[in-house]
């Protein structure tokens, strides 16, 4: 199909189609909806075509806090979320056997900064007179909220505010589902239930529609890729490379189970369980109906039956039964594409990189993207490859960031049990800006300085989590002094608030089975 | 702590009522729950606030008698220093309990402010009623009338969305801060905005004066400031 414009720049862009019904592209289009008035007539028009039948991905089903605003800016309510996508309240991830393997061995990574976290020395305070007790559980109230699997609010608190920072564990097929309702529904976002068979081009190389079987041509201005791992626009049509971080992060195979709970008011657990194994790790999450449990692993480690066997050790260890079906397989090449946003496509969630599903860091860079996106909308064909320009080069750095974090839950590790953790712990696997960081905290403690972006994946906070949680001890000497009583304050203040906390929140699953029943008050 | 009976010309042909009111006959308290029609007599002298109930569900309108728990700015030695007294202080130690269709009257014995020897008598020496139990039995028939009435006034402000969380920071005259929290009061802003439509419909179901009645009660919060003020600078 020809352009009677020729390369088609000075267009403004007035339609969106948005590839893929899964969490990410029903998120993006709800964001994209409500930014950009496409309930209106003037505002965008918002189309989502879906193959009909495509099972969602049943990985990534942990977020960050980040996802209350995110709903609470699309109009969700939050009980809605609870009833519908089978969701529980996450306080953050506890890492089992992690830094050596023994017995024992585990460390909190919560959601809620350390109290008074700019205020004052705690690093040094802590290592200096408490570095007997885990750093987590001196400079925070939340470890000890997890602990007796305690919820993050009250009954009476206005729904996503919060008494303890959280995010949520949910099904993420539901969540999709819920989306495409409220998309549908209440803001004008077209859905087209079909499967596209070819992709027509303008003569500058720009998409110019999806052909689709039953509904023709879907034309737009801009596309949103969010196929999924096969990537059909950014990886398949216009063959943007995926660049591999094997070298770093070597885990490529995920086997996945549901699991009963043992009675049906079992308790739900307020954080996710991340068990370090042989060849991976063994994520555990609590939804109210269920467990989802999964390892992931190394291919080049481990067999797919030998990491099967583990998975079902696990299961049997937490009291879980066991005749449970086969698990489900994933494979997955572990990178992110080359660019994410070419010529008038972009790819936003698995389409656009996958990652082993440590910290949660898919539905998040999901939310980073499509609010970049949003807040950037080219208004035009000819701003469009400025904005391309910009987002890539945040997205790359994202990504890289994403890459270091996850790998310094493995780079500081003790283990050497296995190959598995002698590579990872091996200098060449290490990313040489992580390699610098290191070096730079050995005399000072992770901070701003270090994440030079606006909106970074992670907060320092949770490098220090994970740095300190690791084992790491940075060498003495440091010159500069800071008023040790004052992180003291800091740390009292924590206990205390833990101790007015424990006996003034409901469980988990009071707090959920309350929400199912009555809902949440909006103010 | 209570022992609620219902109340009987036999049992309690010689109980006697403390009129008086003070902290030691249980009126220490920093608010009272308020009910819709009262909101008239209510707002000429207290704040009408809203809180939220215990299990987050709904919420009840109360007057601010205090900024702390078992602070009551207008018991003095005198009595109450207000012209109006709110149904639910008034009430007290009666209350209406329901027997098969019937509304009967309860009373709790543990309560400081029933006498056998001092205090006004609740019934006449061959059994009849009062004047005193006359007005006790009217005050709760008002009250048990309010709070039937109350789910739909509260719904149709959560309807239209015009409650708003408050918080009160008062300075105190020694320049230490008190924080009043955990209070609703009705969203001006959002009041203000209401169309038409949503006003008649307001006003068909009587709820419109009660919503500005509280609107206006809470130019009271400065006047309970000032009685604070008075009281810490006079020592008492």
């Amino acid at each position: 199909m020809g352009d009677a414009m020729g390369d088609g720049m000075g267009d403004a862009v007035r339609r969106v189609v948005i590839i893929g019904g899964g969490s990410a592209g029903w998120l993006v289009a709800a964001v994209l909806a409500v930014d950009h008035a496409a309930a209106t007539a003037e505002g965008l028009q918002i189309t989502l075509l879906e193959a009909p039948g495509i099972p969602p991905i049943g990985v990534g089903e942990g977020t960050w806090p980040s996802m209350r605003d995110t709903l609470r800016k699309i109009g969700l309510a939050e009980a809605d979320l609870v009833r519908d996508c089978d969701a529980a309240f996450k306080q953050g991830s506890r890492f089992d056997g992690w830094v050596s393997g023994a017995a024992g061995d585990h460390y909190s990574h919560p959601f809620a900064l350390p109290q008074g976290y700019t205020e004052a020395d705690l690093v040094g305070t802590w290592l200096a007179r408490h570095a007997d007790q885990p750093f987590a559980e001196v400079v925070s109230f939340q470890p000890r909220l997890c602990a007796h699997g305690l919820a993050p609010k009250q009954v009476t608190t206005p729904e996503y505010a919060a008494v303890a920072n959280y995010g949520y564990h949910f099904d993420a097929g539901k969540f999709g589902l819920l989306l495409r309702r409220h998309c549908t529904e209440q803001l004008g976002v077209r859905h087209v239930c079909d499967e596209m068979i070819g992709v027509q081009s303008h003569a500058n190389g720009d998409i110019a529609s999806l052909q689709t079987r039953a509904h023709g041509a879907l034309a737009a201005d801009l596309f949103i890729d969010c196929t999924g791992l096969p990537s059909l626009l950014l990886g398949q049509h216009y063959g943007v490379p995926l660049v591999s971080q094997r070298q770093v992060l070597f885990n490529d195979r995920a086997l996945a189970l549901q699991v009963p709970y043992p009675q049906p008011d079992s308790p739900i657990a307020s954080q996710t369980l991340a068990t370090a194994q042989g060849n991976g790790w063994i994520w555990d999450i609590g939804l109210p109906t269920r467990r989802g449990v999964g390892h992931v692993y190394s291919s080049a480690h481990c067999s797919d039956d030998a990491a099967e066997q583990a998975l079902r050790r696990h299961i049997r260890a937490s009291g879980g039964p066991d005749d449970l079906p086969a698990a489900r397989q994933l494979r997955f090449e572990p990178g992110y594409r080359a660019e994410f946003w070419h010529r008038n496509c972009v790819a936003i969630g698995l389409s656009s990189g996958f990652i082993e599903p440590l910290e949660a860091s898919a539905l998040a860079l999901i939310e980073l993207s499509v609010h970049a996106l949003s807040a950037q909308m080219p208004a035009t064909r000819a701003a469009m490859d400025i904005v391309a320009r910009q987002f890539n080069e945040a997205f790359s750095y994202r990504w890289e960031r994403v890459i270091d974090f996850l790998k310094l839950h493995y780079a500081l590790s003790q283990r050497r049990d296995t190959d598995y953790w002698r590579d990872h712990t091996a200098a060449a696997s290490m990313p040489e800006r992580l390699r610098e960081l290191l070096t730079l905290w050995r005399h000072r403690p992770p901070s701003h300085y270090d994440l030079a972006c606006i909106e970074e994946v992670f907060p320092s906070a949770s490098y220090q989590y994970i740095l300190y949680g690791m084992g790491f001890r940075p060498e003495a000497g440091s010159r500069r002094r800071e008023d040790p009583a004052l992180a003291e304050r800091c740390f009292q203040e924590a206990a205390a608030l833990a101790a007015r906390m424990r006996p003034a929140l409901p469980g988990n699953r009071a707090l959920i089975t309350h929400i199912q029943r009555h809902g949440l008050p909006k103010i | 702590m209570t022992n609620t009976v219902l109340l009987n010309n036999v049992d309690h042909h010689d109980l006697r009522l403390r009129t008086q009111r003070s902290a030691a006959w249980g009126d220490g308290v920093m608010l009272a729950h308020a009910v819709p029609a009262e909101f008239r007599e209510l707002q000429a002298h207290y704040p009408i606030v809203f809180q939220k109930s215990a299990d987050g569900t709904t919420f009840h309108p109360v007057a601010l008698l205090g900024f702390q728990d078992g602070q009551n700015l207008f018991l003095d030695a005198d009595g109450w220093d207000a012209g109006y007294l709110p149904l639910a202080i008034e009430r007290e130690p009666f209350l209406i309990g329901r027997d098969g269709g019937e509304l009967l009257v309860h009373v709790d014995l543990d309560s400081p402010r029933l006498s056998r020897s001092d205090g006004e008598p609740l019934f006449l020496p061959h059994g009849g009623t009062t004047d005193t139990l006359e007005r006790i039995n009217s005050v709760l028939l008002a009250l048990h009338e309010g709070l039937q009435a109350t789910p739909a006034f509260v719904a149709a402000l959560l309807a239209h969305d015009l409650l708003e969380s408050f918080v009160l920071d008062v300075e105190q005259p020694d320049g230490s801060q008190q924080r009043l929290a955990g209070f609703y009061t009705i969203a001006e802003e959002r009041l203000a905005a209401l169309d038409g439509a949503a006003l008649a419909q307001l006003h068909r179901a009587g709820h419109l004066q009660a919503v500005f009645m509280a609107v206006a009660s809470l130019s009271n919060l400065a006047a309970l400031i000032e009685r604070q003020n008075r009281r810490l600078a006079g020592g008492a």
